[in-house]
């Protein structure tokens, strides 16, 4: 990797005595689409924010193409932001909002008009210049937002949740297009979501935090399918976790006791997980899958219960499936078969679907 | 709940709000509607005349001391509203948006002198400005002056000043009120699209609290302009006098009533137009 567009140092934020950032050191690529994700009060909007210059940080560095710009004010920075909501000027047109940045910044009348004229093409929305924010829906108002901030070409946009606003089929809409845009004009987006869907789904690289810490950072499939901590297989997507004891380590497989039953799963490379200790195993339901009791199984690990819900999803159904020590496991519906609560059944998954976690 | 306790109920709420109703109509309606009748009457013989005359008005109209005095007050509400609105914005955005800790207090502080009778209040400058007054003590006792100045008090500027003590409150309640109700977020997206504080205030900040101004400039104007009693205490001579102190020696003194309805109800009219303007101002400033 060449030098980092960005990069975070020993980054601290303090509010009084609550710790919002804790340390936190990133590398951002040029032209990446990084997402910082989390639950609410991880940092991540501190983090966005200290980038942007809004808050001071506490300590640390905010190195942007190799100099310290966190003792800049926002407006010296060559970041724009585009608001949770929107932050819109009420009193000023669309095409004021749009160009506002290149009036503060001094481009010249006819200069400014066209590029505010492109910049609303390119977010469709050539036609509403003269409308006020207020008259515009809110997927048009998003968009002027991003307009506003794409038209000063900055290396670095910040989104603070930009499409936490709009309803469902919209945001999967502008996810696509932002990623369409972002790859098209090769710019770099820091993108703040809680949505894990909108992170896997629009990220070169996904850094999830916790508790104003970085807990994994890693693309969208290495957070998917390795993660790091139990935490991070709970956040991101759904997954069965398994609490029981490590009982022998080989080369290659970790065996696990879950109270009477055994199960297997690759030994995590390099994690140092003692036997005898206490961890986690996790599963994605779609590598589960569920047969008639005494069935011969193809896979190693299989676990006896009984089916406790059936839940119907549109593409299938998930079939909620409680073992005897009162765990639940969710397995997405495979085969012909249907099933019904009370049904005696066994789950099964292949070792190889399984992720040891430390607690 | 049954029903018929239900019903009880809502009669009672319908007569509770027909009391601030009755309350209007007796205070307020029925007074105005009387003053507009009065203005037509005339007094003959030194008796009080029902009729319709519209002579009141002609006179109003024909004799210069009206007209000019009507100008005279305006001019002074403007300069209080001046004073009132220099005063009372920089205190309104310093509690919006600096006082952090102690907004609070600073707010109280503001608002506590309205709890103190007005006349104590103009009563005060009198003390300030008086020919033995505090203003003059100090003045004497840096030695800027030699002997006391008699033009402090019972001018036009002493009752300027008292009236923008007075009112500047009403005027900073309206503007504090849209500042605060600005979103700090668009400070921040002004800050982030590279204009600085002062270029902030200047495009964001400023536009959106106009509203308020508006309000605020209009409670300083109608309030000073029908004042009286500042320019009776500090006014002193007949020529700082206001509108107000003519309808009210109408009234009195030369015992012409429908004269002095004929005043008061030019000045209602004068009042009420002016605020359905800056209504409508200010409603246009909402939709745009």
């Amino acid at each position: 990797m060449s030098e980092p567009l960005l990069r975070l140092v020993g980054l601290s934020k303090r509010f009084g005595d609550v710790i919002a950032l804790d340390g936190i050191s990133l590398d951002i690529a040029a032209g990446e689409f990084l997402t910082v994700l989390g639950a609410s009060g991880s940092g991540k909007t501190t983090t966005l924010r200290l980038i942007a210059g809004f808050e001071p940080p506490t300590a640390g560095q905010i190195l942007m193409n190799g100099a310290d710009i966190a003792p800049l004010p926002p407006y010296r920075r060559n970041v724009n932001t585009v608001f949770q909501q929107y932050a819109l000027f009420p009193h000023l047109d669309v095409r004021e909002n749009v160009g506002y940045g290149l009036r503060m910044r001094g481009v010249p009348v006819p200069d400014r008009e066209n590029r505010v004229a492109e910049a609303l093409a390119m977010v469709q929305l050539g036609d509403l210049g003269a409308r006020k924010p207020r008259q515009l829906s809110g997927g048009q108002q998003q968009r002027v937002a991003l307009a506003r901030a794409l038209v000063n070409r900055p290396q670095l946009l910040l989104l603070d949740e930009p499409l936490g606003a709009l309803d469902l089929k919209l945001r999967r809409a502008m996810q696509l297009e932002l990623k369409h845009l972002q790859t098209r004009l090769k710019i770099t987006f820091v993108y703040v979501t809680h949505d894990q869907e909108e992170a896997l789904t629009m990220s070169d690289r996904i850094a999830l935090m916790r508790s104003g810490r970085i807990e994994q950072l890693g693309t969208p499939d290495e957070i998917y399918h390795q993660p790091g901590t139990r935490y991070v297989a709970d956040f991101i997507g759904e997954t069965n976790l398994l609490g029981g004891k490590v009982m022998a380590l080989t080369d290659g497989e970790a065996t696990l006791a879950l109270g009477a039953a055994v199960v297997r799963a690759p030994r995590p490379p390099g994690a140092a997980i003692p036997l005898g200790s206490d961890a986690w195993l996790s599963v994605r339901p779609e590598r589960v899958t569920v047969g008639v009791r005494g069935d011969a199984r193809p896979e190693r690990n299989t676990l006896d219960g009984v089916v406790a819900d059936v839940v119907f999803v549109g593409a299938g159904s998930k079939v909620h499936v409680a073992l005897a020590n009162g765990t639940r496991v969710i397995a997405d519906r495979s085969g012909d078969r249907a099933f019904a609560p009370g049904d005696p059944v066994t789950v099964g998954w292949p070792v190889e679907a399984g992720v040891l976690l430390r607690d | 709940m049954t029903s018929s306790s239900a019903a009880t109920r809502r009669r009672l709420l319908r007569l509770g709000a027909l009391l601030p109703l009755a309350w209007a109509v007796v205070l307020l309606f029925v007074p105005y509607a009387f003053l507009l009748v009065q203005s037509f009457w005339r007094v003959a013989g030194g008796v009080l005349t029902p009729g319709f005359t519209l002579d009141n008005y002609r006179r109003l109209i024909g004799t210069s001391l009206y007209p000019r005095t009507i100008l005279y007050s305006a001019e002074t509400a403007l300069w209080v509203t001046g004073f009132a609105l220099l005063l009372a914005y920089p205190l309104a955005y310093l509690l919006a948006f600096k006082a952090r800790r102690h907004r609070d207090l600073l707010y109280f502080a503001v608002i506590i002198p309205l709890w103190v009778s007005y006349v104590v209040r103009a009563y005060a400058w009198k003390i300030i400005l008086g020919q033995h007054g505090i203003l003059n003590g100090l003045l004497l006792s840096l030695g800027l002056i030699h002997e006391p100045l008699s033009v402090l008090l019972y001018s036009r500027w002493a009752v300027v000043v008292a009236l923008t003590h007075i009112y500047t409150p009403f005027a900073l309640m309206p503007i504090f009120a849209v500042l605060e109700a600005i979103p700090p977020s668009l400070k921040e997206a002004s800050q982030d699209l590279y204009a600085g504080r002062w270029r902030t205030f200047l495009h964001v900040t400023l536009p959106l609290s106009l509203p308020g101004v508006l309000a605020g400039a209009t409670f300083a104007f109608v309030l000073s302009m029908g004042d009286f009693l500042a320019p009776q205490l500090l006014g002193g001579n007949d020529s700082a006098l206001m509108v107000s102190n003519l309808v009210w020696s109408l009234f009195g003194v030369a015992y012409n009533w429908p004269l002095g309805a004929a005043v008061a109800v030019v000045m209602l009219g004068l009042t009420l137009g002016l605020l359905t303007l800056t209504g409508a101002a200010e409603r246009r400033g909402q939709t745009r």
